[in-house]
């Protein structure tokens, strides 16, 4: 298992983000809805190993990111893209996916062929020596992929990251997605229904930082069916149902497949 | 987004065309690519990447905002006036700037209030303490070595010359501190200058001589004493916290 979190807990003040998670997840892509609020981007943070759990065990790639050593073992092959990306405005595409590369301790003399790499899955060839403050906001996202790939993660985090996109442009990251969620976990956070139903093969449903809701999409489509379901799209009606039900105390732990 | 499978921006794929089929013109593509787009490192990265044995650290190390030319230039600029300044007045108003320039640099050096991608950085290989441990230290030796360029340049006396390097290493870790934990290098700078000025202000008008904060001997232990709580305060608020895994 790539990602394995036994009971996680992670406290802001007053506020528990997160509420005793317990999951875990090998290769493939694994979709993290909720509302806002639910826990997505704090879980996802643990992961990326910005932010260490209150409580619970985490252990990423096989390893505890609690030591400086299994730590930086795991960065080298993760990938992150966090929901708010800033970016330095004097660079070209190029040299800040290099930036990272370089940070994320790619070998040198791999670096140029790592970047070329990841500047073309995301389509921006031709503008690989424009300077990030020329790009639109759909194009510096493409960028923020860009750098999360450029060291063929193992383990891939993305927090919103069809956000700004236009259809067409999403449509292909979502082949992308499971191009590389044939050998890598990758985790996509988002509010977006219809990008899990078509990327994802796991999807987990938080909500007020517990997960309501594990398994498939179908599964997760199936909550759906029936009378008295809302929504437009039948895995909305399955996502609004599976909240409903938790809100109503029918049981987050019954919920969970 | 293209697959590795098909050529981006439309170019034909294998054994399309007049290639020869088992030529990978996806492979051969990236290839140029690669070499087009290639950065290449400055004399000053390469040392740096040779001395610190990490081409990632040196990469940081030269994007440091203080370190960055326009950055350097202003600070000499303000070093030069100094100099005028001593020249004309006598008053070795060199030893007097440099600490408040040297904060304003490590404010600016290291952290969330001046990296847009802070959040990405944290979460890479090359310790994000490691960068600001590197960038500290080269933005305090340059700005040393540029007020001692200029104190020798304006003929101060040489107590005086020396004197202001441990106020500055107290300005410097202050205003760091105040960075770190403000989230903001313009705080940071603010509280070095403010408290620089202070310190200059309240001496002079307890002893009457306005190079009295860089001459006293007195002063030598507080100021220590300043460096090296600011610096622990630094320490601490950037440490990567344990938590529980």
């Amino acid at each position: 298992m790539n990602v394995e979190l036994t009971d996680v807990t992670r406290r802001f003040g007053r506020t528990q983000a997160v509420a005793g998670v317990t999951l875990e997840t090998g290769a493939g892509v694994f979709g993290l809805l909720g509302p806002n609020g639910a826990g997505k981007t704090t879980l996802l943070r643990m992961m990326a190993t910005v932010i260490p759990p209150n409580t619970g065990r985490l252990r990423l790639l096989g390893r505890d990111p609690g030591g400086y050593g299994p730590r930086r073992e795991i960065r080298r092959r993760l990938g992150y893209l966090p929901q708010s990306l800033g970016y330095y405005p004097g660079f070209t595409v190029a040299e800040f996916v290099e930036y990272f590369a370089l940070l994320k301790e790619i070998p040198p003399d791999r670096v140029p062929q790592s970047v070329a790499t990841a500047i073309e899955r995301v389509d921006l060839g031709s503008r690989a020596k424009a300077k990030l403050r020329t790009l639109s906001g759909g194009m510096l996202r493409r960028v923020g992929i860009a750098q999360a790939i450029v060291n063929e993660p193992e383990l891939l985090l993305l927090d919103e990251p069809t956000a700004g996109l236009d259809p067409e442009q999403r449509v292909a990251f979502r082949a992308l997605l499971r191009q590389l969620g044939e050998r890598a976990t990758v985790v996509v956070s988002t509010h977006l229904v219809e990008d899990v139903g078509a990327a994802c093969s796991e999807v987990t449903l938080m909500d007020a930082g517990k997960i309501v809701f594990h398994g498939t999409p179908d599964e997760l489509t199936a909550r759906g069916q029936g009378p008295g379901a809302v929504g437009d799209a039948p895995m909305e009606r399955g996502y609004s149902a599976v909240l409903t039900a938790a809100r109503a105390g029918s049981g987050s732990a019954s919920a969970v497949a | 987004m293209t697959s590795h499978s098909e050529m981006p921006g439309g170019r034909p794929g294998p054994g399309t065309g007049p290639c020869p089929p088992d030529v990978d013109l996806n492979r051969v593509w990236l290839g140029v690519a690669a070499e087009v787009w290639r950065r290449h490192p400055g004399p000053a990265e390469r040392l740096a990447g040779r001395a610190l044995r990490s081409p990632g650290l040196a990469r940081a190390l030269v994007a440091t905002p203080s370190l960055l030319l326009g950055w350097v230039l202003a600070s000499a600029v303000v070093l030069v006036a100094g100099i005028l300044a001593t020249l004309g007045t006598g008053t070795p108003f060199v030893a007097l700037f440099a600490p408040a320039v040297a904060a304003a640099g490590i404010a600016y050096a290291y952290g969330p209030g001046i990296d847009p991608a802070w959040e990405l950085s944290q979460s890479m290989a090359v310790s994000d303490r490691m960068v600001l441990l590197t960038r500290v230290l080269a933005v305090f030796a340059l700005n040393a070595a540029l007020g001692l360029a200029a104190s020798a340049v304006s003929g101060t006396a040489a107590a005086v010359t020396f004197g202001w390097l441990i106020p500055m290493t107290a300005m410097s870790a202050l205003a760091l501190a105040a960075a770190v934990i403000t989230r903001s290098a313009s705080a940071g700078a603010a509280a070095g200058l403010a408290a620089w000025a202070i310190t200059v202000l309240s001496v002079h008008s307890a002893s009457g001589q306005l190079t009295a904060a860089v001459a006293s001997p007195a002063l030598i232990l507080p100021y220590l004493a300043v460096a090296a709580a600011c610096g622990t305060v630094a320490w601490f608020a950037t440490r990567v916290p344990k938590g529980v895994s």
